[in-house]
């Protein structure tokens, strides 16, 4: 396993020699910044709105996490979702198309150093994009008092979301030769993860709780919101835990399939 | 060096290389003949470690392929028939991450790399970005990558195919000096397929001729040349009486026919 650094360096390095990742960095700063400035002015306006109203109990209940914080995580967390396909598309995919899973195969690596270097490597870009996303929460330290717990919890919240995210995506991209296709697999994964509140719904309306129960756990959503309500629970971590280690063993069977083939 | 034994690939109902048997020797150069889909690419990829073979086994450098993967790997260059290139990276950046994957130890890896870079006359190119090479550069630095870490055994799929005349004469002769002994080099064995029948004339001194999966030549190329014959003669009548045989021996069409 002593390759995987040079496996992610790789992969970091091929991404910042092209365009396309200062390209995504802006256009993320963008999209962050403009979440950002619309979640706070809907604050302002809902602040001002309770004070016309004289509505003071429901004004006592505002505050910066919840209602600032939390809805721009949440949003920012959907930006991830479909942003982080077009990242870990290539990551298989491309060394198949270049021939140059011919040359990791042949090398001295295992699976294990291809499969984690490239998960490491996706996973490191993303903690720059969460990075990016911490600095506006950061800026309201300076005229407010968020709770300095509950904002970092939840960025830790959507950074282990992205992970999850990174670990579909680098499989959706192990199963295939074609970019595009990589991307529209995990961005079908991705979608499916997200609605699957919904369907825990349906499940709870059918009578058997459990299976609602279920696809909740499964679903990123819940357990986000744990984080972000500043609850760090060893349940809520190990599920994000069992997500990236279920993907990237399924990764690895692909890779290792792919010699068998 | 090079031990294949009953080496056997079978995709479904296709046999794509029929228990092929080989032994080569430290310092040879073996040329690797036959027609198009004889077998050739997919034998060295099962040497290689790319494709694990139906049946049978191969050593490199006596490390079992299934047994020590990674230590005949480690002992083995190799050239795919596409190089297989990072087009996004520079020349020098793309040996380094090489060298590093090849577990070249860090202090020697600068020294490899200009070594490997100067062998294959790429000093001109060292800050390009390879996607921007010409095909016969981006060759040379597909032959760069295969010997920067100097191992004993180099397996190369068409080395100079696609490369103009003086390129080629260049190639071959990087490839002869890799097989002599002497000036402090590491000899190299090496195992090369080839099409150009010349090729083989002028670099190797052994001939192995496969068609349709199986081993049809293995000797040195004086003892095939001796009675005046040349080696496109017994390339036609190997290929060509071995197919009409199977073909009549297997009522014809189950195998993917040969040209």
């Amino acid at each position: 396993m002593k390759h995987v650094a040079n496996i992610a360096g790789r992969e970091l390095r091929s991404l910042f020699v092209s365009p396309v990742a200062y390209g995504v960095l802006s256009l993320f700063s963008v999209l962050a910044g403009t979440f950002f400035i619309l979640n706070v002015a809907w604050f302002n306006d809902m602040l001002i709105r309770m004070q016309q109203f004289q509505a003071f109990d429901q004004l006592a209940r505002m505050n910066l996490n919840d209602q600032l914080i939390g809805e721009f995580y949440g949003s920012m967390s959907v930006v991830l979702l479909f942003l982080i396909p077009g990242i870990t598309m290539g990551l298989f995919a491309s060394e198949k198309s270049n021939g140059t899973d011919e040359l990791l195969l042949t090398s001295p690596l295992t699976a294990w150093d291809i499969v984690l270097g490239k998960l490491l490597g996706g996973g490191l870009f993303v903690a720059i994009l969460v990075g990016i996303v911490g600095l506006f929460p950061g800026l309201l330290f300076f005229y407010g008092d968020p709770e300095l717990g509950r904002t970092l919890t939840g960025l830790l919240g959507l950074l282990l979301v992205g992970w999850v995210y990174v670990a579909i995506g680098a499989f959706a991209s192990s199963v295939t030769r074609s970019q595009i296709i990589a991307f529209l697999i995990s961005l079908v994964m991705l979608l499916v993860v997200l609605l699957l509140p919904a369907v825990a719904d349906l499940g709870v309306a059918t009578g058997a709780p459990w299976i609602g129960e279920f696809f909740r756990y499964l679903s990123a959503n819940a357990h986000f919101e744990q984080l972000m309500h500043g609850l760090v629970e060893t349940g809520d971590l190990a599920y994000f835990a069992v997500m990236i280690v279920t993907f990237a063993l399924l990764t690895k069977a692909s890779v290792e399939s792919s010699r068998w083939r | 060096m090079i031990e294949a034994r009953e080496l056997t690939k079978r995709y479904g109902d296709t046999v794509a290389v029929d228990g092929v048997d080989f032994s080569v020797q430290k310092g040879e150069v073996v040329g690797f003949l036959g027609p198009n889909a004889a077998g050739k690419t997919t034998t060295m990829r099962m040497l290689t470690g790319f494709i694990p073979p139906t049946n049978g086994t191969a050593t490199i450098a006596d490390y079992d392929i299934f047994e020590n993967p990674l230590e005949a790997r480690r002992r083995i260059g190799y050239l795919p028939e596409t190089p297989p290139l990072y087009p996004e990276m520079t020349v020098s950046s793309y040996l380094a991450f090489i060298a590093r994957i090849k577990d070249i130890p860090r202090r020697a890896r600068r020294e490899h790399i200009d070594r490997a870079v100067e062998r294959c006359g790429l000093t001109s190119v060292r800050r390009r970005v390879i996607g921007t090479l010409s095909k016969g550069f981006r060759q040379r630095v597909g032959l760069a990558q295969a010997i920067v870490h100097e191992p004993p055994v180099l397996i190369l799929d068409e080395p100079t195919v696609g490369l103009d005349p003086l390129q080629i004469h260049e190639i071959r002769s990087l490839i002869r000096d890799l097989a002599a002994p002497g000036k402090g080099d590491t000899q190299q064995t090496v195992i090369l397929s080839t099409h150009i029948l010349a090729e083989v004339e002028a670099i190797c001194r052994r001939v192995i001729l496969i068609n349709q999966g199986r081993k049809v030549v293995d000797a040195p190329i004086e003892d095939l040349t001796r009675n005046g014959q040349s080696l496109e003669e017994l390339f036609v009548r190997e290929t060509a009486s071995d197919a009409v045989a199977k073909r009549e021996a297997s009522d014809g069409g189950a195998r993917e026919a040969t040209p």
